[in-house]
C-alpha cells in the first residue's frame, strides 16, 4: 500500500501551484516565495497521508478527499445563525469574525486597544516583524498538510500584542465556515505575544448547516516571547459537513507560560488537531488540556507533541475523551525530551469513556527521552461509568439520565475546572449536558 | 529406539552427530554455499528428509520473503542486511575452537566465574572440546525417561516432523503464518531446527523444560523454530537461553516461537537472552530479530511470557498473545537492559478477542551508556471481547545522559465494556537512594546493582528459582562500569 492517498484533488492542487497560484504569489516578498516553493516540493513528495503513515494510522482521510472540492471561495455568505452558535453567554470580550479563513471587516479595529495589532495576513506580508516569525518552526518535509498549507494558503489573521501589554478582556475569534458547494479552504494565522505580554484568546469554530462539504486545512502559529503568558482556548462546535485539520505550532521563549484548552464537540465529521509545542528556551511552562466528546459518526483525532529542547522546562497534559454512538476517538501524545533538556518535568494523562457499543478509541501516549535527569510519566485509561457510582446517585433520588450526565461532567471536571474564564466554563458544561442526555438511548448498556 | 539408552551411547551420539538424519560426511557438503534461492530451500528440506507438505510450506515462506520489504517503522537504524551473504545450511557439529580453557578470553572466564558456572559447563559454553563425561547429559537422560512416561513429547522439530507429522502439520505456522513478516518468512523458508513440545491432555509437566537439557540442541541455530502445544488441561513451563554469555559467528538471528494453549491449559515461557552485544563501539554484536507469539485457543487458557534481555547488539521482538478463548489470560513480564551502543526495541501485543479476557504487561527498561531502549506495545480489544481487562506498566530507568528510553504504547478499543489502563514513567536512579546505601558502607556500584534488582524484582520474581538467582547476577554484571 502506498503512503499517499490517490485523489484527483492532489493533481488539482499541484496544477494550481504552477498556474493560478504562481501569478497570485508573484508580488509576495522573496522569503515567502522561497518558503512556498520549498513547501510545494514537500507536498509534491508527500501528498495526502494514507493510513500507512504512522501519524495517520488511525485517521483515514481518504473518504473525506473524494468530493469534488472547489478551491475558490470568494462568493461565500455568512449566515446570521451560524454566528449565533458561537456566542458565549455573558462573556465580555473583543470579537473578531472570520469567514472561511478571511477576516471580516466588522469594525474590529475600533474596539481594540492600541497595543494589540490585528490585520489580515495579506496586508502584513511585507513587514519585517512578520518575516521574523513566519514559518520558523514547522518541519514541512514531515507534515503533509502543513506543507500544503504553506504552499498555497490564501489568507488569515496576524495578531501582535506589544511588549508588557495586558489585554483586559479575552479576544474571541469566531471562525465561521460557509459554502453552497463543496469547498477546500486553507487559512493561515499567526499570533505573537511579545515580551511580557499577556493574552486570553478564545477561538470558536462554527459552520453553517448546508449540505455542502467543507475541507479546512488550517495552520496557526503562536509565538510566546520571554515572560509572556498566553491562554489559548479552542472550541470546535461545527456542523456535520465540516472536515477540519487544524495544525497549531507554538514556540515558547524563556519564562513564558502557554496554556492550551481544546474542546472538540459534535458534530463535525472529521476533527484532527495537531498541537505542537516547541520549548525553545529554559524555564518555560506549558499546560495542555483537552476534552473531546464525539458523537454520531465523528472522527476526533488529537495529536499533541511536546518538544522539550532545553533544560528546566515543565509540561503538563490532560486529555479526556467521551465517545458516544459511532464515534471514533484518537489520541496520540508525544513527549520528546532532547539530550540537553535535563531537569525536565513532563506529565501526560489520557482518560477515555466509551459509552456506546459502536464507539472506538485508539490511544497512543508516547515518550521519547534522551536525557537522564528527568521526571516523565504518562498514563492512559479506557473504561466506562462505574455501576456503583450510578447506583449510588440513583439511590439518592437522581434519575438515571441525570446521574449519567452528572458523572460525565465529573469526568470532564479535571479539564473544565482549569478554564480560567468562568463564563466559558459554564458554557462548556452546558454543552456537555446538552450532548449527554441527547444520547441517552445509546449510552444505556 | 526401543532399548534403553545409556549415557555412553548418548555421548557417542553427541560426538558423532554430524551423521544424524542422513547428513553427508562429505566436508564440502556440510555447509551450503552462501546465498538464498529456491534450490537452497529444496536442498535444506531434502537434507532433513522432510515430507512434501513441509517443503511446500518452506517455499511459500520463501516467496513471501521475496515479496516483503524490510520494515521502516522501528526506532533505530536497521543495519544493511546481506541476505545473500549468509549460508543457510550447516550440518550441526561440535564446535571445537580451543583445546583448553587457558586459550579462552580471560574476560569471558571472569564473567563465568561471577555467574558461578561449573567448570565443565564453562568449557562447553566457551567452545572448548569436552571429552570427559558431561554432567548435564546424564541428567538430561533421566529427565527424558520421566517425560516419556507421562507421554510428553520433547524433541527437536526435525525429529517431530519424522515421528509426529500429524501434530506438526496441524500446528506449525498456525500462530505465526509464513508471511507474517520478513524475518518470519525467512525463518519459514530456511529454519534449521528447534524445539518441539507437546503436553498431552491433563498432564502437568513435572519439571521446567529447557533447551539446555535437550541434548541435540548444542549450538543453537541461527533460524530456530520452536513449537509448544499444551493440550486441554495441561501445564508446562519452558526455559529458553541461559545466563552465560553466548558467542556465535552468525550475526543475524531470526527465530520463530509459536505457543498454543488449548482449553484450560497454561504455558509459561521464560527467556534469558545474553547474546554477544558487540564491543564498546557496538561492533560485531548479534542481531536478535525474533517473532514470538502465543495463541490462547481454548477457554480459561493462559500464556505467560517472561524475558530478561541483556545481550545482543540489537534486540527486536514482541512476544504476543492472541486471547481467542473466553476467560483466557495473557501475561508479559520483561526486563531489558542495554549498555554501550546496544539497542532494544521490544514489547508485546495483546489481542483480546474472546470474552472476559485478561492481560497484564509489566515492562522494565534500563538504559546505560549510549544505548537506546524502547518499549513498543499494543493492546487491542476487539468488538466482541466483552469485559476485557488490561493493565500495563512500563517503567524506564536511565543511567547516564547519553542514552535514551522510549515508549510507544498503542491502545485500540472497540468494545465499551473494556477496562484498559496504561502507565509509564521515566526517571533516573535517585541520588538519595545511592547516598543512603553509600552511607551504610555499600559502594556505588553495588548500590546500583541493588537498586536495579529491586526495580526489576516484579519481573525476576516470575522466573523459575535458579534462573532468577542467575538473572539477578546477570543484571549487575551487565551494568558494571556504567556508574560513576
Amino acid at each position: 500500500m502506498a503512503k499517499q492517498v490517490s485523489t484527483p484533488l492532489y493533481q488539482q492542487l499541484l496544477d494550481r501551484f504552477d498556474g493560478g497560484l504562481a501569478i497570485a504569489q508573484q508580488a509576495e516578498p522573496a522569503f515567502l516565495k522561497n518558503a512556498r516553493l520549498q513547501a510545494q516540493d514537500s507536498f509534491r513528495n508527500l501528498g495526502f497521508p494514507s493510513t500507512r503513515v504512522e501519524d495517520w494510522k488511525y485517521t483515514n482521510i481518504a473518504p473525506f478527499l473524494k468530493n469534488n472540492y472547489s478551491l475558490d471561495h470568494e462568493h461565500a455568505v455568512l449566515h446570521e445563525n451560524t454566528l449565533d452558535a458561537a456566542i458565549i453567554e455573558g462573556l465580555d470580550c473583543y470579537k473578531l469574525v472570520l469567514l472561511n479563513g478571511k477576516l471580516m471587516a466588522t469594525g474590529y479595529k475600533e474596539q481594540l486597544p492600541s497595543f494589540i495589532k490585528i490585520r489580515p495576513m495579506a496586508e502584513a506580508k511585507e513587514e519585517a516583524g512578520f518575516q521574523k516569525y513566519f514559518g520558523k518552526q514547522i518541519e514541512l518535509e514531515k507534515y503533509h498538510l502543513a506543507a500544503l498549507n504553506t504552499a498555497s494558503f490564501s489568507d488569515g489573521f496576524f495578531i501582535e500584542v506589544n511588549a508588557n501589554a495586558n489585554l483586559d478582556k479575552p479576544l474571541h475569534i469566531v471562525h465561521t465556515f460557509s459554502a453552497d458547494k463543496d469547498l477546500f479552504v486553507q487559512p493561515r494565522h499567526l499570533i505573537i505575544a511579545h515580551r511580557g505580554a499577556s493574552l486570553d484568546v478564545i477561538e470558536s469554530v462554527v459552520s453553517d448547516n448546508n449540505a455542502a462539504k467543507m475541507f479546512v486545512n488550517s495552520l496557526s502559529e503562536v509565538v510566546v516571547e520571554e515572560n509572556a503568558n498566553v491562554n489559548h482556548y479552542v472550541l470546535q462546535t461545527a456542523q456535520e459537513g465540516l472536515r477540519l485539520i487544524s495544525h497549531t505550532e507554538v514556540s515558547q521563549k524563556r519564562d513564558s507560560v502557554y496554556s492550551n484548552y481544546t474542546f472538540s464537540l459534535p458534530s463535525a465529521e472529521l476533527l484532527r488537531n495537531n498541537l505542537h509545542i516547541n520549548l525553545d528556551s529554559e524555564h518555560t511552562e506549558s499546560h495542555l488540556y483537552g476534552l473531546y466528546l464525539g458523537a454520531d459518526h465523528q472522527l476526533v483525532d488529537n495529536h499533541t507533541f511536546m518538544n522539550h529542547r532545553l533544560a528546566h522546562c515543565e509540561s503538563n497534559e490532560i486529555y479526556k475523551g467521551v465517545l458516544l454512538e459511532n464515534a471514533t476517538g484518537v489520541f496520540n501524545g508525544k513527549v520528546y525530551v532532547h539530550q540537553d533538556a535535563q531537569k525536565t518535568n513532563a506529565f501526560q494523562q489520557n482518560n477515555n469513556l466509551l459509552l456506546s457499543t459502536k464507539a472506538t478509541i485508539n490511544s497512543k501516549p508516547q515518550l521519547e527521552i534522551f536525557a537522564d535527569d528527568v521526571k516523565c510519566s504518562h498514563g492512559s485509561t479506557i473504561g466506562q461509568l462505574s455501576q456503583e457510582a450510578l447506583f449510588y446517585l440513583q439511590s439518592r433520588g437522581i434519575s438515571e439520565d441525570s446521574a449519567r450526565a452528572l458523572l460525565v461532567t465529573a469526568f470532564a471536571f479535571d479539564v473544565t475546572e482549569k478554564i480560567k474564564i468562568p463564563e466559558l466554563e459554564v458554557y462548556i458544561n452546558k454543552l456537555i449536558n446538552h450532548h449527554i442526555p441527547a444520547n441517552q438511548e445509546m449510552i444505556k448498556i | 529406539m526401543a532399548k534403553t539408552i545409556d549415557s555412553n551411547e548418548i555421548i557417542n551420539d553427541f560426538a558423532t552427530r554430524e551423521y544424524e538424519h542422513g547428513f553427508v560426511t562429505d566436508i564440502e557438503m556440510d555447509i551450503a554455499p552462501a546465498g538464498l534461492s529456491e534450490e537452497i530451500v529444496r536442498f535444506i528440506s531434502e537434507k532433513k528428509d522432510e515430507p512434501e507438505w513441509l517443503l511446500e510450506w518452506r517455499l511459500r515462506g520463501y516467496k513471501a520473503f521475496l515479496k516483503d520489504k524490510l520494515p521502516e517503522w522501528q526506532n533505530f537504524e536497521l543495519p544493511p542486511m546481506d541476505f545473500q551473504g549468509i549460508s543457510y545450511y550447516a550440518a550441526p557439529k561440535n564446535k571445537k575452537k580451543y583445546n583448553s580453557l587457558d586459550e579462552v578470553d580471560p574476560e569471558l572466564l571472569a564473567t563465568f566465574e561471577k555467574l558461578g558456572i561449573p567448570l565443565n559447563e564453562q568449557k562447553v559454553l566457551a567452545g572448548v572440546a569436552v571429552d570427559a563425561v558431561f554432567d548435564s547429559i546424564s541428567v538430561a537422560t533421566t529427565y527424558k525417561e520421566k517425560l516419556k512416561e507421562l507421554g510428553i513429547i520433547f524433541c527437536s522439530i526435525g525429529e517431530a516432523v519424522q515421528e509426529h507429522p500429524e501434530l506438526v502439520q496441524k500446528y506449525l505456522g498456525s500462530v505465526v503464518p509464513h508471511s507474517d513478516n520478513i524475518f518470519a518468512a525467512l525463518n519459514t523458508a530456511v529454519f534449521s531446527d528447534g524445539s518441539f513440545v507437546y503436553i498431552p491432555k491433563g498432564v502437568r509437566c513435572p519439571m521446567e523444560l529447557s533447551t539446555y537439557f535437550r541434548i541435540n540442541t548444542q549450538g543453537t541455530g541461527q533460524f530456530e523454530r520452536t513449537l509448544i502445544i499444551a493440550d486441554e488441561g495441561s501445564y508446562v513451563s519452558y526455559l529458553e537461553g541461559c545466563t552465560a554469555p553466548m558467542r556465535d559467528e552468525n550475526q543475524l538471528h531470526a527465530a520463530v516461537v509459536e505457543l498454543i494453549a488449548l482449553d484450560n491449559a497454561e504455558i509459561k515461557y521464560s527467556t534469558v537472552q545474553n547474546w554477544y552485544p558487540g564491543d564498546k563501539n557496538g561492533k560485531g554484536g548479534i542481531y536478535n530479530f525474533v517473532t514470538k507469539r502465543g495463541a490462547c485457543r481454548g477457554v480459561n487458557s493462559k500464556i505467560s511470557w517472561t524475558q530478561v534481555e541483556t545481550g545482543s547488539a540489537i534486540t527486536w521482538k514482541y512476544p504476543s498473545v492472541i486471547l481467542q478463548g473466553d476467560n483466557s489470560t495473557g501475561e508479559f513480564y520483561s526486563v531489558a537492559v542495554t549498555g554501550n551502543k546496544q539497542i532494544a526495541d521490544t514489547g508485546t501485543k495483546m489481542y483480546h478477542l474472546g470474552r472476559n479476557t485478561k492481560s497484564r504487561i509489566i515492562s522494565k527498561g534500563i538504559s546505560a551508556g549510549y544505548s537506546n531502549n524502547s518499549y513498543r506495545g499494543l493492546v487491542h480489544v476487539g468488538a466482541k471481547a466483552d469485559n476485557a481487562r488490561n493493565f500495563t506498566q512500563c517503567d524506564s530507568l536511565l543511567i547516564g545522559d547519553k542514552c535514551g528510553a522510549h515508549t510507544f504504547p498503542y491502545i485500540e478499543t472497540k468494545n465499551n465494556t473494556a477496562m484498559v489502563e496504561h502507565e509509564a514513567t521515566t526517571s533516573k536512579i535517585g541520588e538519595d537512594q545511592i547516598f543512603y546505601l553509600n552511607q551504610r558502607g555499600i559502594d556505588s556500584e553495588k548500590a546500583v546493582a541493588l537498586i536495579i534488582n529491586g526495580y526489576a524484582k516484579e519481573v525476576l520474581n516470575q522466573l523459575p528459582m535458579e534462573f532468577a538467582v542467575e538473572a539477578q547476577k546477570l543484571l549487575s554484571i551487565t551494568l558494571e562500569g556504567s556508574v560513576g
